[in-house]
C-alpha cells in the first residue's frame, strides 16, 4: 500500500517536472509548477503517515503554503505587473530539451538503481525519480533566456530535492527545514532582483548578460 | 565572572552566532559609520571567540575539529583586519550608497563571518550545508548592491551558478546520509563528520561514490574550480570591496576545507575496499584544469579585482589538486597554502582598495590597471604595500607560496610525475603574469594630475599579514607545524 502510492506521487512529480521543458508560455509553467508542488506536499504526507514521522506533515505544510500557494502568486504577480510577453523564449527547440529530458531522466535511473542495491527499494525507486527531477529542472534553467523561467526550474530542482529528502528513511528534520528556508530567502532574493532588473532592462531578457564579457572582464 | 565562563564554554556556538544575531540589527539601525564600528567591535569579539575555541571547542552539531579552529582563527584575523580598513572604505564611499544599502552592507559583512565560522566549526554535513548557503545569499545581496546593471548581471548570474552549486552539494549530503545510515543508524550521527571518519571503511561505497560527485561538482561551484567558476571573476568586480572580494575569499575556504573531508572519507573507504573509487583523479583533473585555464586567461585582463579573482581561482585548483595527490605531505602544503594565500589575497584587496581611493574612489570598475599605475608617486608606503602582495602571490621567494608549492610539486614528481608537467608549467605561466603588473602598479609613471595622499594608520594592519606570511612559511611556530601535520596525517 505504500510503495504505489508513494511512487504514483512521485511519478507525478516527475511528469510535472517533465511538461515544465514543454510549456512556451510562463502562466501555464507556473501553474504547472503549482501542481507539482500540490502533488510534493500530498506525497510527503503520505511519508509522513507511513513512516510516523510528524516533521514529514510540517514539510507537507510548509510545502503546501510557501511553495503551492504563497510562490506562484508572486510568480504571477510579477509576470502581470511586468506586462511581461506571455510566449517562452527558448534558446534551443522544444522537441530538442524533450528529448534531452528522457536522456537524463535515462541517465538518473542508470547512475542510481545500480549504485543503491543495497538500500531499501522504495528509497532506490525514490532517489531514481527525484534525481531525475533535479536534473530536469537544471535543464529547464539553462534551455531558457527568461529569468522568471529560470526561477521556475531552480524552484522545480528545489522539489526534487524534497522528495528525495522525504524518502529518506528517518533523516533529521535538519534537511527539509533548511529547503523550505532556502525557497523563502531565495524569493526574498529574486524578488528584489527582479524588480530591479525590471528597472534597468526593459524586459527581463537575460541574453543581454553577455555585456560583460563584451568588456573585457 | 562566572557568566564570562558559561559564555566561554559556548565559544564555537558563540563564535558562529554572534555576528548572526547581531546583523539584523547593524541592518536597521545606525549611520553608516556606526555600522563600521560596530563591525569592527564585534569582528575583535569572534576573534577572541575563536581563540577561546581552543580550550572549548563545542560539542554536538557544533563542534571544532583541530582544523576548523585553526581556519576559524585565520577568517577572524582576516575579518578584523578588513573591518579595520573597511572604516577608511566607508569614509570615502558614504556618499554613494544609501543609508539604508550601507545598513545592508554591513549586515551582509556580518552574515558572511557568522556563517563562514559555521561552515568551518560544524561537525553535521547539514548544518555546514546551510552556512554555505547562507553565505551565498550574503554574498549575492552585497554583489547586487551598487545596483549598476553590470552589478545586478554579476549578482544574477552568482545567484543562479550558486543555487545551482547548493541544490547538487544538498543532493550530495542526502546521498552521504543514505550511505552512513546502514552503518550508523537514521538520525543525526549518520551527518556527523566525526562519526562519519570513525566509520568511514563501513560506508557504502557505490553511494559514496555517487555522493561525491554531486558534492564535488556543489562544493566545487563555491570553491570556483574550473567548468564551475563563471560566477566568481564577475562577483569579485562588483560590489563593495571588503565584503565581495576579501570577506567572501574566506567562504572559498570552507569550500575547499569540505571538499578535503569527503575527499578523506573517499580515500578511506577506498583503501579499506569499501567499494569507492579513489577520489584523487576527480580532484587532480579540477585542479588541474583550474590552474591551467587560470595560466591562459589572466594575460589579457585590464581589471584589477578581476584579475585577482581569477589568481583566487588558481589559487583553489592547487589546494584541491594538493588534495587529490594525497599523502601526508601533500595535504599539509594544501593547507598551509590555503592559510597563506588567504592573509597574502585579503591584504591585497585591503591595499587595493586604499589605492583606489587615492585615485578617486573605490567603488566598482575604478580598479583598472591602466588608472591605478605608478602608486610610488601617490604614497611610497601603500605602493611598497601593494608591489610586496602581488610579488608574494606570485609564488617566489621570500613569499610563503614559494615553499608550499615546492612541497606541492615534489609531492607530484613521487605519486603522480605524469602531472607534474602541466602543474608546474601552469604555475610558472600564472606566476609570469603576475609578475608582469608589479613594475607598472609601483614604478610606472602615474596617470595626471596625481597627488601625493596620506595612507593612514590603519594600513599598518595589512603589513601584519605580510609579515605573518614570511613567518608562517619559514619560522613556522613548532607548535603551529605539529598542529598543522597531525591534521594532514589524519586526512590523508
Amino acid at each position: 500500500m505504500i510503495y504505489p502510492l508513494a511512487h504514483l506521487l512521485g511519478g507525478l512529480v516527475l511528469l510535472c517536472a517533465f511538461s515544465l521543458l514543454s510549456q512556451r508560455r510562463l502562466a501555464a509553467m507556473i501553474s504547472i509548477y503549482q501542481l507539482e508542488a500540490l502533488i510534493l506536499s500530498a506525497a510527503a504526507a503520505w511519508q509522513g503517515y507511513a513512516q510516523h514521522e510528524l516533521s514529514l506533515y510540517l514539510t507537507a505544510a510548509i510545502t503546501l503554503v510557501i511553495k503551492a500557494g504563497i510562490a506562484p502568486i508572486v510568480l504571477r504577480r510579477i509576470v502581470h505587473n511586468f506586462n511581461l510577453i506571455r510566449a517562452v523564449e527558448t534558446a534551443m527547440p522544444v522537441g530538442v530539451s524533450m528529448i534531452l529530458g528522457v536522456g537524463l531522466i535515462g541517465v538518473a535511473v542508470l547512475v542510481v538503481l545500480p549504485t543503491t542495491i543495497n538500500s531499501v527499494g522504495l528509497t532506490r525507486e525514490d532517489l531514481a525519480i527525484s534525481l531525475s527531477v533535479v536534473l530536469l529542472g537544471l535543464l529547464v534553467m539553462t534551455t531558457r533566456r527568461n529569468a522568471v523561467s529560470q526561477v521556475i526550474g531552480f524552484l522545480s530542482t528545489e522539489n526534487g530535492l524534497v522528495l528525495a529528502a522525504i524518502g529518506m528513511p528517518g533523516m533529521p528534520f535538519v534537511a527539509e527545514l533548511s529547503v523550505a528556508l532556502l525557497v523563502l530567502l531565495a524569493f526574498m532574493v529574486v524578488g528584489v532582483f527582479l524588480l530591479r532588473i525590471r528597472e534597468h532592462f526593459d524586459t527581463l531578457d537575460l541574453s543581454g548578460i553577455e555585456e560583460i564579457e563584451r568588456r573585457g572582464r | 565572572m562566572s557568566f564570562w565562563l558559561l559564555a566561554l564554554g559556548f565559544a564555537a556556538q558563540a563564535a558562529a552566532f554572534l555576528p548572526l544575531l547581531a546583523a539584523p540589527v547593524i541592518g536597521f539601525f545606525g549611520k553608516p559609520m556606526h555600522g563600521a564600528f560596530a563591525n569592527v567591535v564585534l569582528c575583535f569579539l569572534v576573534f577572541l571567540l575563536t581563540l577561546a575555541v581552543f580550550r572549548h571547542p563545542g560539542g554536538g552539531l557544533i563542534h571544532a575539529d583541530e582544523l576548523g579552529m585553526m581556519f576559524g582563527v585565520l577568517t577572524s584575523f582576516v575579518a578584523l583586519s578588513t573591518s579595520l580598513t573597511n572604516i577608511a572604505f566607508v569614509r570615502s564611499e558614504i556618499s554613494r550608497m544609501s543609508v539604508r544599502r550601507w545598513r545592508v552592507y554591513h549586515a551582509m559583512c556580518q552574515v558572511m563571518l557568522g556563517t563562514t565560522i559555521l561552515g568551518l566549526y560544524a561537525d553535521n554535513i547539514g548544518m555546514l550545508w546551510v552556512a554555505v548557503e547562507g553565505a551565498t545569499i550574503s554574498a549575492t545581496l552585497g554583489v547586487s548592491l551598487p545596483r549598476t546593471a553590470t552589478a545586478l548581471e554579476a549578482g544574477w548570474k552568482y545567484f543562479v551558478l550558486g543555487g545551482v552549486g547548493i541544490a547538487l552539494a544538498l543532493f550530495g549530503t542526502m546521498l552521504t546520509y543514505l550511505a552512513a545510515q546502514p552503518v550508523l543508524g537514521p538520525g543525526l550521527q549518520a551527518m556527523s563528520f566525526a562519526a562519519l571518519e570513525a566509520h568511514a571503511a563501513h560506508l557504502d561505497g557505490a553511494l559514496m561514490t555517487l555522493a561525491f560527485v554531486f558534492l564535488l561538482f556543489g562544493y566545487g561551484t563555491k570553491s570556483a574550480l574550473v567548468p564551475l567558476h563563471g560566477w566568481l571573476p564577475d562577483a569579485y568586480a562588483e560590489g563593495p570591496i571588503p565584503l565581495t572580494a576579501t570577506l567572501s575569499g574566506l567562504m572559498l575556504n570552507v569550500a575547499l576545507l569540505a571538499l578535503l573531508r569527503f575527499r578523506h572519507l573517499m580515500q578511506a573507504n577506498f583503501l579499506a575496499l569499501g567499494g569507492a573509487l579513489p577520489p584523487g583523479p576527480f580532484l587532480e583533473t579540477l585542479g588541474l584544469a583550474s590552474l591551467l585555464l587560470v595560466a591562459f586567461s589572466l594575460w589579457r585582463r585590464r581589471d584589477a579585482r578581476r584579475f585577482f579573482g581569477f589568481s583566487s581561482i588558481e589559487n583553489s585548483g592547487i589546494a584541491v589538486f594538493a588534495f587529490g595527490v594525497g599523502g601526508t605531505v601533500a595535504i599539509f602544503a594544501g593547507l598551509l597554502h590555503m592559510i597563506l594565500h588567504g592573509l597574502i589575497k585579503s591584504a591585497l584587496f585591503q591595499a587595493f582598495t586604499r589605492a583606489a581611493a587615492m585615485r578617486g574612489g573605490a567603488g566598482p570598475g575604478q580598479y583598472g590597471f591602466s588608472h591605478l599605475r605608478g602608486m610610488m608617486a601617490s604614497n611610497k608606503y601603500l605602493a611598497w604595500l601593494l608591489v610586496g602582495c602581488v610579488f608574494f602571490l606570485t609564488g617566489l621567494p621570500p613569499s610563503g607560496l614559494f615553499a608550499t608549492e615546492f612541497l606541492i610539486i615534489s609531492q607530484t614528481v613521487q605519486r603522480v610525475p605524469i602531472l607534474s608537467l602541466p602543474l608546474g608549467a601552469g604555475l610558472l605561466l600564472c606566476a609570469i603574469a603576475i609578475i608582469r603588473q608589479v613594475g607598472p602598479l609601483g614604478f610606472a609613471p602615474p596617470p595626471k594630475n596625481t597627488m601625493p595622499a596620506k595612507a593612514g594608520r590603519l594600513l599598518g594592519v595589512v603589513y601584519l599579514h605580510l609579515a605573518l606570511v614570511v613567518t608562517l612559511a619559514f619560522a613556522m611556530p613548532p607548535l603551529l607545524f605539529v598542529a598543522l601535520s597531525n591534521i594532514a596525517t589524519g586526512l590523508q
